[in-house]
């Protein structure tokens, strides 16, 4: 023990995990409790599970969490794909010996998506994909499309293609920036001792370094899909009316229904926490078991 | 067709009129984004100190319960609060949206302050202990140049989501606290694509700036604190 390490430590956690309890799962209680009926600051307290009932056998709730896991399906996969061809890119180039300044370089332009808001994002790519946007135009102007009404439909479709494709662009970075450290510490020389015994570099990648980042990619995909799942900005800009995605359909209960609709906005808010808090736990474990094997593995 | 075949600034003479509240609605952005900004660094200090460098029964708990703002989505404790802040007289004020926009924030604060806590360890300032430096000399010369990276890389991200929320502002706020998501909002979602865009530019603008102006103020310390040293 060290002199340093005197005192109590739940004395210097106690403030952050305070305002946690308080404000967080504070929230979160009392969103539980009013799902149930149990409204605070009412004195008529009765125990119902009626919004649960009522959310569970409405057909919109079943077309929402449908399309809800496709796009976070969807969007996942992409990114996922995405992020790791990226982050192979940086790691090719650094494995082959380009000057650091192209890879730094290439390493800033992928992060650029991640300091963009989503509400900005999704507006760009409203811009981009409409059917008088940028890149419909341009189909028009090489006369890849006849009319330009005739460009699918690309935002506020009912496949949801605008918001994947705006996901996709946001979260893809994110998942390169989780795995680029990873591989960034296999030792060049690694590659050399690999290169010596007759491997080449889709071997030594395909071998080696895709087990190693393995981990810390799924963990990373978890994260991206309980994001996707319940982040309301982009769906509320690029989704459809009919049928909505459950961030939106909750707030809409929320905002503009009575007491009834709010107790299923909240209860099925619940549903979305239980969803998003078990992608969670898996992500954690993946990531820890990988921090042990890590300890093992590279020292 | 393609590129446009004439020139106007109607948006952006729209975006700054005064009737537009551009001006204030960066100011209460800022403001607010600031004040998270100064609340968690002072409550994350303490706790990613002991989290990064001392073990203690229930640590387990403490991360869970600090990181998971990152899974569960906010906006869920916030529609289940709301009720206790209209009793409480908090919706449609600063504060409320202030209080609102914490723990959304925090653990990037948190993550970003254990990770320069880790690197340092303890031998550092029994060092400085030892050659007879007093608790505040130890903080001044020791804990905040070795943190400060911490600090600024806790303090972008923690104004770069405060910056772009909108659903938490909005339902605590009640439009009455106008931030500039809400100010862009109605634009974006099927108003005036010129000054939709304009607003756009303007609210990435204002997160890249934000992020730039912290990132060359940290570069310019250490360039002093350099030469100093030499």
């Amino acid at each position: 023990m060290s002199m340093l390490q005197k005192g109590n430590p739940y004395l210097y956690v106690l403030p952050a995990v305070l305002f946690i309890l308080i404000f967080f799962f504070g929230g979160l209680f009392q969103g539980l409790l009013q799902s149930f009926g149990i409204t605070p600051y009412n004195k008529d307290l009765v125990f119902t599970t009626l919004a649960y009932q009522e959310l569970l056998q409405s057909a919109d709730f079943w077309q929402s969490l449908l399309l809800t896991f496709r796009v976070s399906f969807l969007s996942t996969m992409l990114s996922g794909l995405l992020g790791i061809l990226f982050a192979f890119i940086l790691f090719i180039m650094a494995l082959k010996g380009y000057d650091s300044n192209t890879a730094s370089l290439f390493y800033r332009i992928f992060q650029y998506p991640l300091v963009i808001p989503h509400l900005a994002a999704g507006y760009l790519f409203l811009l981009l994909l409409m059917q008088s946007g940028w890149i419909s135009r341009i189909g028009y102007h090489f006369g890849w499309v006849e009319e330009i009404h005739h460009f699918p439909i690309l935002v506020n479709d009912t496949f949801g293609w605008g918001m994947i494709l705006t996901y996709t662009w946001k979260e893809a970075p994110f998942i390169t920036l989780m795995i680029y450290p990873v591989l960034f510490r296999i030792h060049k020389s690694w590659y050399e001792v690999a290169r010596l015994y007759g491997s080449n570099t889709r071997k030594f990648i395909s071998n080696i370094a895709v087990p190693l980042i393995l981990p810390a990619w799924l963990s990373s995909l978890f994260i991206v899909f309980a994001f996707t799942f319940s982040a309301f900005e982009i769906p509320y800009l690029l989704g459809v009316t009919y049928p909505r995605l459950l961030p939106v359909y909750s707030f809409e209960l929320f905002t503009h229904g009575g007491w009834m609709e709010r107790s299923q906005s909240l209860a099925l808010n619940i549903i979305l926490a239980f969803i998003t808090a078990i992608l969670g736990g898996l992500s954690y474990k993946i990531s820890k078991r990988w921090l042990l094997n890590e300890r093992r593995g590279w020292e | 067709m393609l590129l446009p075949s004439d020139f106007s600034l109607r948006a952006w003479e729209y975006v700054f009129s005064p009737s537009a509240g551009t001006w204030g609605a960066i100011g209460s952005s800022l403001c607010i984004a600031c004040i998270v900004t100064l609340v968690n660094i002072l409550i994350c200090l303490p706790a990613a100190n002991v989290i990064a460098r001392v073990n203690f029964k229930g640590k387990i708990w403490v991360e869970g319960i600090l990181y998971s703002p990152l899974i569960i989505p906010p906006f869920i404790t916030v529609m289940g609060i709301h009720i206790t802040f209209i009793h409480l007289g908090l919706t449609e004020t600063i504060l409320g949206v202030i209080l609102a926009h914490i723990a959304p924030t925090l653990p990037y604060m948190l993550r970003a302050l254990v990770i320069s806590y880790q690197t340092l360890g303890f031998s550092w300032e029994e060092q400085a202990k030892m050659l007879g430096a007093g608790t505040l000399n130890r903080l001044r010369f020791v804990l905040l140049p070795h943190l400060l990276p911490g600090i600024v890389a806790g303090s972008s991200l923690t104004l770069l989501v405060s910056l772009s929320q909108y659903l938490i502002t909005f339902l605590i706020g009640g439009g009455q606290v106008v931030t500039l998501p809400i100010i862009l909002f109605p634009f974006i979602s099927g108003g005036d694509i010129a000054i939709g865009s304009a607003y756009t530019i303007l609210f990435a603008g204002i997160a890249l700036f934000s992020l730039w102006l912290m990132n060359s103020l940290l570069k310019r310390y250490y360039k002093t604190r350099i030469l100093f040293i030499r």
